[in-house]
């Protein structure tokens, strides 16, 4: 097994004596899932986003791609993990300026010097996979939540990363848009690609995870597969999480 | 890394600006010196002997040319603050007209608007000024038994007089000012959500009750940075005195660049004189806006 | 059909009514506002018609427009203009190509090198100094030449403002904040005195040039702060996003930052071009025959001494219309901008 994400003893605070991650410790595999969930404010977003550099850390270490970044927050290393990791945000971040085909081919055309051609056919290869090619002359504002959201995902395969980082990507959708989103991302784990998921959508964590980690107050309290996870935490706090979540 | 590349582009922005700078004075001193003029103040103390047609204290031309800018910033002072009372009714009127029920009043301010902020403010002072009031025929346009008295040479009133140097500059400023200022109300009362015009109604207040008890006071937060933005444009505008002859702080700068060829330093003058003014009126308003703040707090 | 107008026809009466005639006090003020505008449209229309003398204006068309610039070569700065009302009629409805709109630009600022070849020749035409230009002409060519150039300028002030590095924040800050307190009569004045003062000795720049770069050491403070409100206005996650594609600082200032700020002050930026255009009349007091300037010398001459109304009239219908036109064509780029792209 070739461990994709490796996080050390990860400590950060924003404010002092609040930790958002209190000595986090996780292992990713080539090709596995982990799904992060843990109640509002327990740091998920925060730890997720320690993995492409947009947040540092105090103390511990990460290791992504066999790149090491500690403490010191080197933006050249920084810079190497982000042009192999891809992430999708709650709120699609798409560029507002830039017709969808555009928002998938800045990356590529810039970052990776491709030629605008070939980084366009292959932005519309990716838009056919999502099911939103007829959209690539269009600019984000004129697509539905769900469409914006597939448009984002393949903006982030634009770069052909070995690893995505997705960040809540349903919950700001509706209901009957959801499950397209879920659908894409599916086919992705399905092809075999490494990816850590912030979501409290429990039919995609019991079907395609292949760990459940649970935060709470910026600490793992346990990682366990989805079947045992979901059936019979093993810790009070999540069977109480997930009472809650049923509720809803 | 980051911040050694960070130290060394501020570096080398650093150098390229103050070469650029060095260059700069380095011309300038040079220049300075095959001028023979110099750079001091010391010019301030000397008598201006230039005359001035319009000065709030005492002044003859054989007082300094300190106490001849004084008299400029006193004059500014003077137009500006008298421009910026009649500038804000006017347009406070004409911002009400805009957005009022009565639609050829709204028509006629918006016509209004539209002529004043789309012609120079300096076409529109000449205008007030060769037409406005040199134009008047006669010697004596009106006089009402000694009370009102208006001429071409300005407004005589129960004893205060107004030279047409000033009055055309109050009216170009006000008038043009006036146009802005009602765009600046009309867009605070605009700020209003139509369900406090609907609540107002349904209690059966007036319209003219409602938009002074109601609806204005919720605009004004919105109102007062806007007019202060406007009343800081008018003073800046206020220096087009010198097209029409009005002896203000620019007028007499220029005055005395034009005898001294002290540019730099009179440059230097005008930035503080400015500086004053602005900073007068900005702490004005600031306090303006506190009291409007205070009194809700009360009611 | 015909009922149709008839009960049309009642409905615009009970409209007017509503709004005009409301109550007593409305009426009364109605009245009283059409009494007045009668005998105000009367009195101007007969002042128009019989008592105005148009001389003043027909027999000077031509100086209006192009100054004392010679007679036979003033094809050169109609073209010019023409050839500007043409690109901005382009750019407002012309054809959606891809690589026209990308070029745009660049096709907008080759029109500084055109003009500069028509109006100063060489190169086959005729030499003609600067101090022949006057006129509209001059007018376009103040607001032109200065808004371009400050755009630039004020993009780079804004970046610097918002730039971490201290120094560059602070000087550029001192800068908008200082330029922005003094009146635009000051800096034009001290343009034409001071810029020979910090140039070497011998070299020389013209009048016009002067003037071209005071507006925009004025111009560009402004619009520095208008980007800088649009910048403000950019939400961090649009950085996060770029940053997370691998975008390096430039890239995301360039790709992602500056035309989005565009974008949002792009309204704000319309304006002060408008009002650049307005404001380059100052130049008629410092000694440029620019439209005001031209009005102010015809009324010297004394073949049309006191015609100030004739004048005056005249030239602010010119100033109305260009404005007004500059005003409707902005309205129309704004609108084509968030047609087919997002409120953010
Ligand atoms: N930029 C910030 N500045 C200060 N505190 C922050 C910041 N971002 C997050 N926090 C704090 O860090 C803690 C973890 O936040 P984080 O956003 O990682 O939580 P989360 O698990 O993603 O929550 P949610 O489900 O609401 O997205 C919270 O207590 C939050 O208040
Ligand atoms: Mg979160």
């Amino acid at each position: 097994m070739e461990p994709i994400v490796v996080a050390k003893n990860l400590t950060k605070s924003y404010t002092k004596g609040l930790r958002a991650l209190d000595n986090v410790s996780l292992t990713v595999d080539k090709g596995k899932v982990l799904v992060v969930m843990g109640p509002s404010g327990s740091g998920k977003s925060t730890l997720i986003r320690t993995f492409n550099g947009l947040e540092t850390f105090d103390k511990g270490e990460i290791n992504i791609l066999g790149i090491k970044v500690d403490s010191t927050h080197d933006e050249r290393k920084i810079q190497k993990i982000r042009r192999r990791v891809g992430m999708v945000f709650q709120q699609f971040n798409l560029f507002p300026h830039l017709s969808i085909l555009e928002n998938i081919t800045l990356a590529p055309i810039h970052v990776q010097k491709r030629r605008q051609i070939e980084a366009e056919e292959y932005g519309m290869y990716l838009l056919s996979q999502m099911g939103i090619d007829s959209h690539a002359k269009k600019y984000p504002i004129q697509l539905s939540g769900g469409e914006q959201q597939r448009v984002a995902i393949a903006r982030a395969l634009a770069l052909k990363p070995e690893l995505l980082l997705f960040d809540e990507p349903t919950s700001a959708l509706d209901p009957e848009r959801i499950n397209e989103v879920l659908d894409a991302m599916r086919t992705l784990a399905e092809q075999g690609m490494t990816m850590i998921v912030v979501t409290h959508e429990i039919g995609f964590a019991k079907d395609v995870s292949d760990q459940v980690l649970f935060m709470d107050s910026g600490k793992v309290v346990e990682t366990s597969p989805p079947n045992i996870f979901f059936s019979n935490a093993r810790h009070e706090r999540s069977r109480k999480f997930l009472n809650q979540l049923d509720k809803h | 890394m980051k911040i050694n590349q960070k130290l060394f582009l501020q570096f080398g922005i650093c150098i390229i600006f103050f070469g650029l700078i060095g260059i700069l004075i380095n011309n300038l001193t040079i220049n300075l010196i095959r001028t023979g003029l110099g750079f001091n103040f010391s010019w301030l103390f000397k008598p201006a002997s230039f005359a001035l047609a319009e000065h709030p204290l005492p002044y003859t031309s054989s007082d300094s040319y300190a106490w001849a800018l004084f008299i400029g910033w006193l004059n500014s002072l003077k137009v500006i603050v008298s421009s910026l009372i009649l500038a804000t009714f006017l347009g406070t009127l004409i911002g009400f007209a805009r957005t009022g029920t009565n639609s050829l009043l709204g028509l006629i301010s918006a016509g209004y608007i539209t002529i004043i902020r789309q012609t120079p403010l300096l076409l529109q002072l000449m205008f007030w000024y060769f037409v406005g009031f040199l134009g008047l025929k006669d010697n004596m346009f009106i006089q009402i038994k000694n009370i009102l008295n208006i001429s071409n040479q300005g407004i005589e009133f129960s004893g205060l007089t107004f030279s047409s140097e000033f009055l055309a500059l109050l009216f170009g400023l006000s008038i043009f000012t006036s146009a802005y200022i009602a765009e600046v109300i009309r867009g605070g009362i605009l700020s209003v959500s139509r369900g406090q015009w609907e609540a107002f109604r349904s209690l059966g207040i007036s319209e003219r009750k409602g938009l002074t008890l109601i609806i204005l006071p919720q605009a004004l937060p919105a109102i007062i940075p806007g007019l202060t933005s406007q009343y800081l444009n008018l003073a800046k505008n206020s220096t087009l005195a010198i097209a029409v002859g009005y002896s203000d702080i620019y007028a007499i700068n220029d005055t005395i660049i034009n005898q001294t060829g002290r540019a730099i330093e009179c440059f230097i003058i005008l930035l503080i004189s400015f500086l004053l003014l602005n900073l007068l009126i900005t702490n004005t308003m600031e306090i303006i806006n506190r009291l409007i703040l205070k009194s809700r707090e009360y009611s | 059909m015909l009922k149709t107008y008839i009960n049309s026809t009642i409905f615009f009466f009970k409209q007017i009514r509503k709004t005009i005639f409301l109550n007593l006090f409305n009426t009364i003020i109605t009245l009283l506002i059409i009494l007045l505008i009668s005998v105000a449209s009367i009195h101007a229309f007969k002042w128009l018609i019989f008592k105005a003398n148009w001389k003043v204006v027909i027999s000077n068309l031509p100086l209006y427009a192009f100054g004392s610039f010679p007679p036979d070569e003033q094809w050169r700065p109609a073209t010019w203009i023409i050839s500007l009302l043409l690109l901005s009629i382009f750019t407002l409805c012309g054809p959606e190509w891809r690589w026209l709109r990308k070029n745009l630009l660049i096709v907008w600022l080759g029109t500084i090198p055109l003009g500069l070849y028509l109006l100063y020749g060489g190169l086959g035409l005729s030499p003609i100094m600067s101090r022949h230009w006057g006129g509209l002409t001059l007018t376009i060519l103040l607001t032109v030449f200065s808004s371009l150039l400050s755009l630039p300028l004020g993009i780079v002030l804004a970046l610097c403002r918002q730039s971490s590095l201290p120094l560059t924040q602070k000087v550029s800050s001192i800068y908008i904040d200082v330029m922005r307190a003094i009146p635009l009569i000051a800096v034009l004045f001290f343009g034409q005195l001071l810029i020979p003062l910090f140039l070497p000795l011998g070299m020389e720049i013209d009048r016009v040039w002067r003037a071209i770069f005071a507006f925009t050491l004025f111009v560009s403070a402004y619009i520095a702060e208008d980007i800088r409100g649009g910048l403000q206005s950019i939400p961090n996650t649009q950085i996060e996003a770029a940053n997370s594609l691998g975008l390096n600082q430039y890239q995301i200032i360039q790709f992602i930052l500056i035309p989005q700020a565009l974008r949002i002050a792009l309204p704000a930026l319309t304006n002060q071009s408008i009002g650049l255009f307005q404001n380059t009349s100052l130049m008629a007091i410092l000694g440029l025959v620019e439209l005001l300037g031209i009005g102010r010398s015809i009324l010297a001459n004394p073949e049309f001494i006191g015609q100030y109304i004739e004048v005056y009239v005249w030239l602010a219908c010119v100033y109305w219309i260009v404005c007004t036109i500059m005003a409707v064509l902005a309205r129309h780029l704004e609108k084509r901008m968030t047609i087919n792209q997002a409120n953010f």
